[in-house]
């Protein structure tokens, strides 16, 4: 290495190194366990803890609506119930406030539970509309059962938590609050690296993705609005303590909608969100006295700017200046990724192809039929195309094939498995595997990611093991990178693995979408339209890719308007126009068939040159 | 049981299906659930009411209301929906940016007018002195509002069978197919706010005798109008009508017979169990999907 390359390849390197990371925030957590020995002040201390109480909503609140994307304006609301029923057990049942905590947490679960109920089939605005009015029912609650709530009074008096008979002061108030804190960071992130995080972020940018992944929507969604608001429950335990005193007053709707700007102002759906947010508020604390009469008015004005020039908020920001700085001293833009860890390619063993049996299928969508009695045999291990003229059905089999349509009539069976009524994720975890017309992939994560989303069902590491990334998880993690990278570098994208999905051209969207299918080990294939815009040459690499696929013993379905492609890779076509089987065959066979020349071509020119 | 409750519930139930329609003739078009809507009803109401006041007729205090909460609604979708909806049409950005937009007017309109619920008398002839009949306390703007709210939905419904209503669906089918049709959905989103936001004003005029104009009003009528919209399937006005009634009527009911605090817990619990029965509603259309 010579002496003049050395400054910036020391720069980088410095910048490149893991443990620069790792010492900032090293250094961040002993400035925060060190804050109350020189804080000097307990008002200081006071709105320290203070930090570290809103710091644990936002992160609930990030989880759910920056992550899921489901927005809530309700917090506020689960923070009452969390603070009341804590205070409530504590002043007026005398309970010690360990298990009047846990059991604030409960209930508060328990009625993010309940709003989410309905959640699971609409969309996020009313999701939105319904937190909104769970508030304002909340709100009314607490001042309509008085008896327990001392209506506009509030509870008073609430005692500091104890342990070994002693009463917490406000430092170790503020050290138990801030423990709490970096453990729940610590999990969210190890929970945000692993399945989970991609589950999520499929449930916000892509529905579709996240059901053909074999992911379960209903069972995703409840347990991110569950652990929302069993967070934001615990922060209430802590507001109660901390207040001494609570009121409905501090639960209007204002809060929830405070904690929405917080989220969204550092960063919605960032790790690092949540905290910038927290504490972006408090070092302009002007905000909350003498402007007080023009809040609202300041919280709409910043979440509109931030909506319009800065939708992802201080740490995007942050972020993207960061990535500045790093070119500037002469490293890439990204540091690059760790290698991954597992030892050697993995073998990828053959599979048993799946046999698909479909018989009178009748599909309509208000008076146009779609699929009209369509029967269909596809042999296991074989490669199988569909073709026909625009609207003939093509992609509505295949929806129905998945399940993302239910039959009107008929019947589709995979190997002996009758699969009409069964759910989208089902039918991927019996082993289905779907690439879209429409690339559908989540833009902002890398393409690694995004093939690692097609093994959500098949990982075993449990919630907990992904929360404190025990070795279990961690090994898990390993191996479906390292898979995903194999699948990717199979599929022709060995050299993009990390880019981020939404920067890959078109025609390679498609192609981490097979590898996405594929690192779910199907046993049967769905390509819908693979070839549409690829060059030459791409679709050379493409015809190979499918045959490769096929070796695997893997059955595959395409539908595909590209003929040569077809004749060149399938055994068995089948034709489909307007809704009915038109003819099915060999290649050959098929094509030269003048009923299949005359749908295709329009039957006048043949009739002319016929003539 | 006191028998009033259903005159005053049809009454309420009435407001709640117009705020509702206000919603349906922006969410057509556009695919946008405006969250400021609930704020440009009262922002309407405070209007008419100041321009009462100062001594205007009924009629002018009206058309003066519809025509600048009309301007305010362009001004939101040119700022606040418009860009948004730009750089994805399929995020829901909107839903914090029209949040955004109603936090500021629900700011500056309690800035302008204060925090006094102001009172509106009723256009002559109709008044809100009560009379009793077949057992029912009620009044002529009462049942003025009642029988008005439904004409007008059927008149509205009317207009989305001409030509004009044809292109409006065809752009919330498929806003890239209306284009290569020559529908320009720009356009047609521009005046789908100007209308829905006169609509907002008009149902917040009317809704003024009954329920006084107050800065208050704002976020309460957007949930009542969103509950309303949700149960009788977004989209459908008609459907918005009978869901408006029916929460009326329970609203009522649940506030005879409990205390007047249950009020918002019975219509959200009827609105929970209706989603979770028929997710789009009681009259709602199943939404295709985009596969």
């Amino acid at each position: 290495m010579s002496d003049r390359t050395i400054p910036r390849g020391g720069a980088a390197r410095v910048l490149d190194n893991p443990w620069l990371g790792r010492t900032a925030i090293l250094v961040l957590a002993v400035a925060i366990y060190v804050f109350p020995l020189i804080a000097h002040s307990d008002y200081r201390l006071y709105l320290g803890t203070q930090v570290g109480i809103y710091l644990l909503v936002a992160m609930g609140l990030n989880l759910l609506s920056g992550y899921t994307g489901q927005p809530s304006l309700c917090h506020g609301a689960l923070l009452a119930i969390g603070a009341y029923v804590t205070a409530i057990a504590t002043v007026d049942h005398g309970w010690s406030f360990w298990p009047a905590a846990l059991v604030g947490m409960a209930i508060t679960a328990g009625a993010g539970a309940l709003i989410a109920l309905p959640a699971f089939r609409v969309s996020a605005w009313y999701f939105a509309l319904i937190t909104l009015a769970f508030a304002e029912v909340v709100g009314g609650m607490l001042i309509e059962w008085g008896g327990l709530t001392h209506s506009f009074s509030g509870v008073v008096g609430i005692p500091m938590p104890s342990a070994f008979g002693q009463s917490f002061n406000a430092a170790q108030l503020f050290w138990l609050v801030a423990t709490i804190d970096i453990a729940c960071f610590i999990m969210m992130a190890n929970m945000m690296r692993g399945r989970f995080g991609r589950g999520f972020i499929a449930l916000r940018d892509n529905e579709i993705a996240a059901r053909a992944s074999g992911i379960s929507l209903v069972r995703l969604k409840m347990f991110a609005f569950v652990v929302s608001a069993a967070v934001t429950g615990l922060a209430g335990a802590f507001y109660a303590v901390q207040k001494t005193v609570i009121t409905p007053d501090d639960f209007t709707a204002d809060v929830s909608i405070f904690f929405l700007v917080v989220v969204v102002l550092g960063g919605s759906g960032r790790l690092w969100g949540a905290a910038l947010g927290t504490v972006a508020f408090f070092v302009v604390p002007e905000l909350l006295t003498s402007l007080q009469a023009w809040r609202l008015l300041i919280y709409g004005v910043v979440l509109l700017a931030l909506m319009l020039f800065a939708p992802h908020g201080l740490a995007g920001a942050i972020a993207s200046a960061w990535r500045s700085l790093r070119v500037a001293l002469g490293a890439s833009p990204r540091p690059p990724p760790p290698l991954a860890t597992a030892p050697g390619a993995p073998t990828v063993q053959k599979v048993r192809g799946m046999a698909v049996s479909i018989a009178g299928l009748l599909k309509r969508f208000g008076g146009v039929t779609a699929l009209d009695r369509v029967s269909l045999k596809v042999e296991a291990g074989s490669v199988h195309a569909i073709v026909g003229p625009n609207g003939s059905g093509k992609t509505t089999l295949l929806n129905m094939i998945c399940g993302f349509f239910r039959p009107d009539e008929g019947s589709i069976r995979l190997d002996d498995v009758e699969v009409v009524g069964r759910s989208t994720a089902g039918i991927a975890r019996l082993g289905v595997g779907r690439t879209f017309q429409t690339p559908k992939l989540l833009p902002e994560l890398t393409a690694t990611e995004n093939a690692m989303l097609g093994a959500f069902a098949a990982e075993r590491a449990s919630t907990i093991e992904v929360a404190l990334w025990a070795p279990r998880a961690r090994r898990e993690h390993a191996a479906l990178a390292a898979q995903a990278e194999h699948f990717l570098g199979f599929v022709g994208l060995g050299e993009r693995v990390h880019e981020q999905a939404g920067e890959l051209p078109h025609g390679q969207q498609r192609l981490a979408e097979i590898a996405r299918a594929l690192i779910g080990r199907p046993r049967l294939l769905l390509l819908d339209e693979p070839a549409a815009g690829l060059s030459l040459t791409e679709l050379d690499k493409l015809g190979a890719l499918i045959r490769s696929i096929a070796d695997l013993g893997v059955t595959v379905v395409i539908v595909e308007h590209h003929l040569e492609l077809v004749a060149d890779i399938c055994r068995h076509v089948t034709v489909l126009d307007r809704g009915t089987v038109l003819a099915e065959g060999t290649p050959d066979a098929v094509f030269a068939d003048p009923a299949v020349i005359a749908a295709y071509m329009g039957a006048r020119p043949l009739a002319e040159a016929a003539s | 049981m006191d028998l009033d409750i259903i005159p005053n519930g049809l009454a309420a139930g009435s407001l709640y299906a117009l705020i509702a329609v206000g919603f349906n003739i922006l969410y057509r078009p556009t695919n946008v659930f405006n969250f400021a809507q609930g704020d440009l009803v009262m922002l309407g109401a405070m209007i008419g009411a100041s321009a009462m006041a100062a001594g205007a007729p009924w009629v002018i205090a009206l058309a003066a209301a519809a025509v600048f909460v009309g301007l305010i609604a362009l001004l939101e979708n040119a700022v606040a929906v418009a860009p948004v909806v730009r750089r994805s049409s399929v995020s829901h950005a909107w839903i914090i940016s029209t949040l955004a937009y109603s936090l500021i007017i629900d700011n500056l309109v309690g800035h302008a007018w204060g925090p006094d619920p102001i009172r509106v008398d009723p256009p002559a002839p109709l008044s809100t002195t009560t009379f009793t009949v077949a057992g029912m306390r009620t009044s002529s703007y009462q049942i003025a509002l009642i029988v008005g709210t439904a004409l007008m939905i059927l008149l509205i419904e009317r207009f989305y069978r001409t030509r004009s209503g044809k292109a409006v669906m065809a752009v919330a089918e498929d806003r890239d197919a209306a284009l290569l049709r020559g529908i320009d959905p720009g356009r047609l989103s521009r005046w789908s706010f100007f209308l829905g936001g006169g609509f907002a004003a008009v149902a917040g005029l009317l809704a003024s005798p009954v329920l006084y104009a107050s800065t208050q009003l704002g976020p309460a009528l957007l949930i009542k109008g969103f509950e309303a919209a949700a149960i009788g399937g977004v989209g459908n006005n008609r459907g918005a009508l009978v869901a408006g009634w029916i929460l009326g009527l329970a609203e009522a009911l649940g506030g005879s017979l409990l205390s007047p605090g249950y009020q918002q817990a019975s219509t959200f619990v009827l609105l929970l169990v209706i989603l979770l029965i028929q997710p789009r509603g009681l009259f709602g259309q199943p939404e295709a999907r985009n596969v």
